[in-house]
């Protein structure tokens, strides 16, 4: 914010739009999140994996009393099994996909381990370049992550070397295109999935709305010439 | 009826031909050690291996979840789950809405309980821009979610009996869970999907006429559990179909990942209420229900105590509500919606109400949060990232149908094709919730 006083002197800068919109900047929300459990508290299992791997620990971010630990990729089963077998984070409660499009390393894929007897819960993460889109899968470790990788591989196209069945979750497998990532349309691509014949004897068609795109089909009245009668 | 691999599936089925192929091929693939570990045992001359398929769209399978199994006789030998019939994108939709207009489309995720949904949902991002929220809110809040626990736990209970053949209980359940529909229509304003929760607190209090609903509930619902408890706790049938069926230890649960009823069955305590405790949970009395067999009888008996401590923390809160006055939303008319007397009576009022809508509360940029409730189903949780403006940047849905599912599909492996249904109905998946 400028101060009134040395306006005259500084010449005039290009004032910003009265209802532009100003992001926030972290440090004042974050104080003390009235929200923030006990159970995201782990310094010391932060220090351990530290002491641990020292090469491979890249970052750390703690928000509203989380730590978030950033990992290299090709780390992350060594750290998984180090927290699942010494720490006693047996427990995948979450797997998922990020897209942080416009960065560098643009995707990234967050573990969320729980300490199930220890009342601890942690976030591990790795970042995934858009060239390689590999990860290794943590499925030898963590049973439970199955699902969640295929999710995230159906969502982002992030695929995860090792994994016992790489297919998409949700989407059928004649889908072309990764929904979850940022450049794809909030609406959709137009018949990019087959949807039913409308008879019986029909054909897939790939539009959803055809009537709307100026296809009548016929009334039920009509009779529709079959094959023999075009000939 | 004979092998697989004769069959080209892309001239059978037309549809999705390559996403039915991999189905199956998985199918065939699945354990391919079983096969191979054999010392090249003869075929079967009989060839009484068979493949079949249920759903999605039986009325068995809670929903539209497709299950591919291969028979071996009467045994399942081999089970492939195929879900997303209902997908609808809907973390891709929050990342299109603002934090507030987001919150009805949770009603839809898990609707057997939406009024847990909208909460889940406003303290993952209470959690995220770091906002207070009332007291008198919070014990609202709570009441409401464990009505919403009962009201899921009728819904399995009802089903999961008609899928033993019982229809008897459906009708019974679904006296109560009437009940509690007319308990939401008079707090919230609508039956089914509430959107009764706001980012802050909620939308209105709750009146006199809804408090009396709720007692009278609390006073009878007790009486009809005792009754179901006579009928099925010592009933020959329930308890053959159910004593060892689905059986898992409570290794393998934790391994499996799953959550809620089905942790608890297998003797895990692992509860977000007790583990984290969101709301006022660390402030009322009640126990977590846990079973050690780890059978579909253990989870009967879970969710069936579950039950009675919910009716235990809605006295708790009735008797809290006497006393415990005020707003019920955070007076921040930056991060939460203004009163409505203010938005009719007061320009002011009336811009907060609109920026709201408009933009919407901006937790900072680059916060990331992750809040989980223990929802009826297990816990729920989101994650969610900001990018400073008033749209999610990512939201991730931690749904716990989705991640009980998966243990659905090895507890499927081995039983026989008449429990299938049974082991359907006790792992309690909503694919609303499971699809996304």
């Amino acid at each position: 914010m400028s101060s009134m006083a040395d306006s005259p002197k500084t010449p005039k800068a290009p004032s910003t739009l009265p209802f532009d919109f100003v992001p926030q900047e972290p440090e004042t929300a974050v104080a003390n999140n009235p929200h923030a459990k006990a159970t995201t508290q782990v310094a010391d299992v932060v220090d351990a994996l530290k002491a641990h791997f020292d090469q491979s620990i890249r970052d750390l971010v703690v928000y509203a009393g989380e730590h978030t630990v950033l990992v290299d990729r090709e780390a992350i089963v060594e750290v998984c099994r180090f927290l699942s077998e010494e720490k006693g984070f047996s427990y995948l409660a979450d797997l998922g996909g990020i897209d942080r499009f416009t960065e560098e390393e643009r995707y990234e894929v967050f573990y969320n381990l729980v300490n199930i007897e220890g009342g601890k819960r942690i976030r591990i993460t790795i970042r995934v370049e858009e060239d390689t889109m590999t990860a290794p899968t943590v499925t030898g470790i963590f049973p439970a992550a199955n699902w969640n990788e295929r999710e995230c591989y159906d969502m982002f196209g992030i695929t995860f070397d090792g994994h016992p069945d790489m297919r998409r979750m949700y989407m059928p497998e004649d889908f072309e295109y990764h929904p979850l990532r940022k450049e794809f349309p909030l609406l959709g691509v137009p018949g990019s999935l087959p949807l039913p014949p409308q008879s019986p004897t029909g054909e897939l068609t790939g539009d959803p709305f055809p009537a709307a795109h100026g296809h009548k089909p016929p009334k039920s009245f009509q009779e529709v010439k079959s094959e023999e009668d075009n000939d | 009826m004979s092998s697989i691999s004769q069959t080209d599936w892309s001239e059978t089925l037309k549809f999705w031909p390559r996403h039915n192929e991999a189905l199956y091929k998985r199918l065939e693939t699945k354990h391919s050690w079983l096969e191979t570990s054999g010392d090249g045992a003869p075929a079967d001359p009989l060839e009484h291996e068979m493949v079949l398929n249920i759903g999605p769209q039986h009325p068995a399978t809670h929903g539209v979840l497709r299950c591919v199994v291969k028979l071996d006789g009467e045994t399942i030998e081999r089970s492939v789950l195929d879900i997303g019939y209902l997908h609808r994108g809907i973390e891709k939709i929050a990342e299109n809405k603002t934090y507030q207009e987001f919150m009805p489309y949770t009603d839809r995720m898990d609707y057997l309980q939406p009024y847990a949904n909208n909460v889940a949902w406003c303290l993952a991002v209470e959690k995220l821009a770091a906002i207070e929220v009332p007291e008198r809110a919070q014990w609202i809040r709570m009441m409401m979610s464990e009505l919403a626990r009962i009201s899921a736990h009728l819904i399995w209970m009802g089903v999961g009996l008609m899928d033993a053949g019982a229809v008897s209980v459906f009708l019974w359940t679904f006296q109560y869970r009437e009940d509690i529909y007319a308990i939401f229509d008079e707090v919230a304003g609508a039956r089914l999907t509430v959107s009764h929760s706001r980012i802050g607190g909620v939308a209105t209090d709750v009146n006199e006429t809804g408090i009396g609903l709720i007692k009278d509930f609390t006073d009878r619902f007790p009486e009809a559990v005792e009754s179901w408890e006579k009928l099925l706790n010592r009933n020959r049938i329930w308890i053959d179909r159910n004593v060892g069926i689905g059986q898992m230890s409570a290794d393998d649960v934790v391994r499996m990942g799953l959550t809620g009823p089905n942790l608890r069955g297998s003797g895990v305590a692992h509860d977000i209420r007790r583990f984290e405790p969101y709301l006022k949970y660390d402030e009322v009395d009640f126990i977590i229900p846990i079973r050690t067999e780890g059978d579909a009888l253990a989870r009967y008996f879970v969710r069936l105590e579950e039950m009675k401590e919910s009716v235990k923390i809605i006295r708790q809160c009735l008797e809290k509500l006497k006393t415990v006055k005020g707003p019920v939303r955070t007076d921040d008319a930056k991060r939460a919606y203004p009163n409505k007397d203010e938005v009719y009576y007061s320009m002011e009022g009336l811009i907060h109400d609109f920026m709201y809508t408009d933009t919407g509360v901006a937790p900072p940029k680059g916060a990331a949060t992750y809040h989980a409730i223990e929802a009826a189903k297990g816990e729920l949780g989101f994650y969610l990232q900001s990018d400073g403006t008033g749209y999610p940047w990512r939201a991730r849905m931690n749904s716990p149908s989705f991640t009980n599912l998966q243990g659905l599909e090895h507890l499927l492996e081995g039983a026989h094709m008449g429990d299938m249904v049974i082991l359907i109905g006790t792992v309690d998946p909503v694919l609303g919730e499971a699809d996304k």
